[in-house]
């Protein structure tokens, strides 16, 4: 079942001196399940990909839907996690992970036992009544993502969210993104100039040309499915998926 | 864990700790300094203290209207017009902050307005407030009001729109509406830059308050530092300046602690 499908969709930009078609006729899907990453040449459009499926900006033209329901503004069915992890400093990590719930206005005894359930989970419930501040950077990448997936969306959308990290933190983070996703079994579409992240994550990798952006080239991976991001750096089949990439990259 | 510090740590602890009593003794000093010397002239007859006064002077004027209780009463009427114009002034202020931050477009209309306004010397409008407001406590508090209200209003919308788009657009993929918006993120957010605001109404205030006892008054400090000058009694004015530091020092430590808490609330 597709859960997300974009349907030619097209986006122009504009500004005061110029226009600018950020997407051109774009169309590909994502089916339930799958964790798929769009990776492309700086500026082609990767995040307003995700803009536009989070619903926070409208198409020029083309469809965008989710689980059959036509994207027109946000909605719970989709959690979108930045590239910082955008906590709020003033609320503890409690209260940080309860923020989408509260928005929704969906905060009851139910709602709030799952949110309990993922912290315990993994392992932040000694940080619950913890400031923001006092957390290492890998560690507020996963309240970010736990603050994502306590509204229970259908689809995550990943803009970059280990870019912002020193290589160490990230591999730790790609770790634990990837083993969390896989766990909660929720779908996720991956945006990332970072080549090895996209093949250590995803199970298709989606290629965009440089502006306008349209899709190049789909790459399906072809992975053991029980194998983690780090353990997929070290198959052979590895390197030569960065190949393949790299040369629609150029 | 505090046991655990090396000799060298301690060493470190034992210089910070003699940089800040130095610093303490030398502030004190400096104090006692400029008094001395000033008290040394105005007695040696270097200096005429008809017309600089001196802390002698100073302390016995200090004594004499506090234990007559006159003091009282002026100290009263100047302190509850600053309270007033600051609380006014800064609800005021942040309130047409949000307004406009909500209404963005009145932002854009109103924006050269501001502009305009916050350059003005709000001292011009001196005979106007007084023709309509009438002489009086209501005068010297829209003079206080109309001194810190622009830059209030001001301060609080730059800092309303420095918070990271990111976080907004955050909150808005969860499908949050402007008014989560505002009081889930832009309000404590910028509770920093409020109180950086409340120190500098403090000031401000006070500066209005003054302004406006000039304009037209029947008492208060700002009345009393008239009096003195024009019937040339150095020595009021002086002390009513006294008076005036340590008034105005105290709100500000107020502010100080009150922003104390709240980092410390923050971490």
């Amino acid at each position: 079942m597709n859960l997300l499908t974009i349907s030619g969709v097209s986006l122009t930009y504009h500004s005061k001196t110029n226009e600018t078609l950020a997407l051109d006729n774009l169309s590909f899907d994502v089916k339930d399940g799958e964790f798929v990453s769009i990776v492309g040449p700086s500026g082609c459009g990767k995040t307003t990909i995700l803009s536009l499926a989070s619903g926070l900006i409208k198409p020029t033209s083309g469809e965008i839907f989710v689980a059959d329901t036509k994207v027109t503004r946000p909605s719970s069915k989709i959690g979108y996690m930045f590239q910082r992890d955008n906590l709020f400093e003033w609320l503890t990590i409690q209260k940080n992970v309860l923020l989408g719930l509260e928005i929704l206005h969906k905060k009851n005894k139910q709602t709030e036992a799952y949110a309990y359930e993922l912290i315990k989970k993994y392992g932040l419930n000694s940080f619950e009544k913890h400031y923001p501040a006092e957390l290492s950077g890998g560690m507020r990448q996963r309240v970010a993502l736990i603050r994502t997936l306590a509204s229970r969306p259908e689809i995550l959308l990943l803009d970059e969210p280990c870019s912002a990290l020193d290589y160490q933190t990230r591999l730790v983070v790609q770790e634990d993104i990837w083993s969390i996703i896989r766990q909660e079994k929720k779908t996720a579409l991956l945006v990332t100039h970072d080549i090895s992240e996209a093949i250590s994550m995803s199970d298709k990798i989606i290629v965009l040309t440089s502006r306008p952006g349209r899709v190049k080239t789909i790459i399906d991976l072809n992975f053991d499915k029980s194998l983690s991001p780090f353990e997929r750096r070290k198959q052979p089949e590895f390197s030569k998926y960065f190949d393949m990439v790299w040369r629609e990259l150029i | 864990m505090k046991q655990n510090f090396s000799a060298e740590h301690k060493k470190y602890l034992n210089k910070l700790k003699t940089q800040t009593a130095l610093t303490h003794i030398a502030r004190i000093l400096l104090l006692a300094l400029i008094v001395g010397l000033w008290e040394l002239m105005a007695s040696s007859g270097l200096v005429d203290p008809f017309i600089t006064s001196s802390p002698s002077r100073i302390i016995s004027k200090l004594t004499e209207m506090f234990s007559s209780g006159s003091i009282w009463q002026h100290i009263s009427v100047t302190l509850y017009e600053t309270l007033l114009a600051f609380l006014i002034s800064t609800i005021l202020g942040s309130l047409v902050a949000i307004l406009l931050f909500m209404c963005l477009p009145l932002k854009r209309i109103l924006e050269p307005y501001l502009v305009v306004l916050n350059s003005l010397p709000k001292i011009a409008l001196g005979p106007l407030i007084i023709i309509w407001m009438g002489v009086g406590t209501s005068a010297i508090v829209t003079m206080g009001v109309l001194i810190c209200i622009v830059i209030t209003t001001i301060s609080m919308l730059n800092g309303f729109l420095e918070i990271e788009n990111e976080k907004i657009m955050l909150l808005k993929s969860m499908g949050a509406n402007k008014f989560q918006i505002l009081f889930k993120l832009i309000l404590p957010a910028s509770l920093p830059n409020f109180i950086s605001v409340l120190k500098i109404n403090v000031g401000m205030a006070w500066v209005g308050v003054i302004m406006g006892e000039y304009l037209s008054s029947k008492a208060g400090l700002g009345y009393l530092l008239v009096y003195g000058g024009q019937v040339f009694q150095l020595d009021l004015v002086m002390t009513t300046i006294v008076l005036l530091c340590v008034l105005a020092g105290l709100m500000y430590m107020i502010i100080a602690l009150l922003e104390m808490y709240v980092n410390k609330k923050r971490k």
